[in-house]
């Protein structure tokens, strides 16, 4: 056992985190094909107001697809993904209405080179939200700021290092105010020591109450940070959970063979 | 043999009028061939069928067909097929226009090809439209990249201008060969020409080095 927590052993019986209100997203019997391969097969999950959810497992296995139904970067194949209620729109002016409620953070950054970070930032407020560029820059200073990087905001990407350029990257997607926060395997192509300035950033957004869903292979991350926690294999749920579950008392096997492959030995 | 440099000096006005046209031709045909190349590449990356094809079609027609053809063909053929009359300058600009817009079709559509998809996906999740992702993210960073590209095309059409000639455009090389006719200065003419066409064309080509030193695309 590495480092335990004390929260890992709680009552299992507690109360899930947002139960209280009507789920931000739910997603039922989602089907995603590309060809022949099925990324998705009938994936139904809710995501609650506040709640930190971690998607893990193999790759390949429909984490990152759901993630990218979610604000319909892919479009499905069957079933639907409602946000507050509502199915997500086809026509494409109210699919940019429902993209600017989330924010989406990518493993290779995608920060825009021809940018400065600052620039990177108040891009969104300025072109999608018709912000002055004067309040657009005032608003992206305050999110360098909250992800430690006033002092690069004159930079372009390329003068960054992985962890910098996705501090950036996350005040950019939070730059349009959005409801829900994705990640996708925000700290993959990440060097080890800049892991954890991203993820600490990450943890401060769960602890203001955003809610979040992130595709992950950092099992301490999930286990210390997550509400939730989702293990997808073969573009299905294995199991969901709260850490506690997940990562100590696993109720499937193939949970535990997972995670025993990963070193982890919960 | 006796040579008569003088016979520049005593043209210089002519010549310089010459250098003029030429310039501004290259100029001017780049300002809507740019365009027109922007244009043609996103038609061809359209996933309308048929848009993606009249680009293509375009694009391999005029890219295949010899550009002093296309001169004459402007010339000759289009005020008869459509009736349409334009002065030689005009016709000139057109037959350029067309086959430059043809290239830079090419090139932009590789440069937007060569730009990552998750710029595009990164735009699309703040909200952007695709012609805003397209604009604002893509082909900015598409241009800076094909800049060397466009440079060449640039040094290129610069050269090409001189085919206008043959319809009896006044740019350099039309009043070269006017003046070497009538003043039958033939090797003074054509080095004269040689090095007008040099003097202009190599400050161009280190200025584009240069554009590209200072813009391009860093990752």
């Amino acid at each position: 056992m590495t480092s335990a927590t004390p929260q890992g052993t709680a009552p299992a019986a507690r109360a899930r985190k947002g139960a209280d209100q009507p789920p931000v997203l739910v997603y039922e019997n989602v089907r995603k094909l590309y060809g022949d391969f099925v990324a998705l097969n009938g994936v139904s999950l809710q995501v609650n107001k506040g709640e930190v959810m971690c998607l893990i497992g193999p790759s390949g296995s429909g984490k990152s697809t759901l993630l990218r139904c979610t604000n319909a970067l892919e479009t499905l194949n069957g079933g639907r993904v409602l946000l507050d209620g509502i199915p997500l729109p086809t026509r494409e002016t109210e699919v940019r209405k429902v993209r600017q409620r989330m924010g989406m953070v990518f493993q290779s950054f995608e920060l825009f080179p021809h940018k400065t970070a600052l620039d990177n930032v108040a891009m969104g407020p300025v072109t999608v939200l018709g912000m002055s560029e004067a309040d657009a820059r005032k608003r992206a200073m305050v999110l360098l700021e909250k992800v430690g990087l006033e002092s690069k905001a004159g930079n372009f990407p390329a003068n960054l290092s992985g962890g910098q350029q996705q501090r950036v990257a996350i005040a950019r997607a939070l730059a349009m105010e959005p409801e829900v926060m994705l990640f996708d395997e925000p700290t993959s192509a990440l060097d080890p020591e800049t892991v954890g300035e991203v993820l600490n950033v990450m943890k401060k957004l769960a602890q203001e109450g955003m809610t979040m869903i992130v595709v992950t292979h950092e099992m301490s991350f999930a286990q210390r940070v997550a509400n939730w926690v989702v293990v997808f294999e073969n573009g299905a749920i294995l199991e969901e959970g709260p850490p506690a579950q997940i990562f100590e008392h696993p109720t499937v096997a193939r949970t535990r063979d997972f995670l025993g492959h990963l070193g982890w030995n919960g | 043999m006796n040579f008569d440099w003088n016979v520049i000096w005593t043209h210089r006005g002519a010549l310089w009028d010459g250098a003029l046209m030429t310039v501004g031709l290259t100029v001017l045909t780049m300002l809507l061939a740019v365009p027109g190349g922007i244009l043609l590449a996103l038609m061809r990356l359209s996933s309308n069928k048929l848009l993606s094809s009249a680009s293509l079609a375009f694009v391999e027609f005029f890219r295949n067909l010899p550009l002093i053809l296309v001169i004459y063909w402007a010339f000759y053929v289009m005020p008869i097929a459509f009736d349409v009359q334009f002065s030689a300058l005009t016709t000139a600009l057109v037959a350029l226009v067309l086959n430059v817009s043809a290239y830079n079709a090419e090139t932009f559509r590789a440069g937007i090809n060569s730009i990552r998809k998750g710029q595009m996906e990164a735009a699309l999740a703040m909200g952007m439209s695709r012609r805003q992702a397209m604009f604002k993210v893509v082909i900015p960073q598409a241009a800076r990249r094909i800049l060397p590209v466009l440079a060449s095309t640039w040094i290129s059409l610069f050269k090409d201008t001189s085919l206008v000639s043959v319809i009896a455009v006044s740019e350099l090389a039309y009043t070269s060969m006017q003046i070497r006719a009538q003043t039958f200065r033939v090797l003074e003419m054509l080095t004269a020409m040689a090095a007008i066409y040099w003097l202009m064309g190599y400050p161009q080509a280190k200025l584009v080095d240069w554009i590209h030193k200072k813009y391009g695309v860093k990752e």
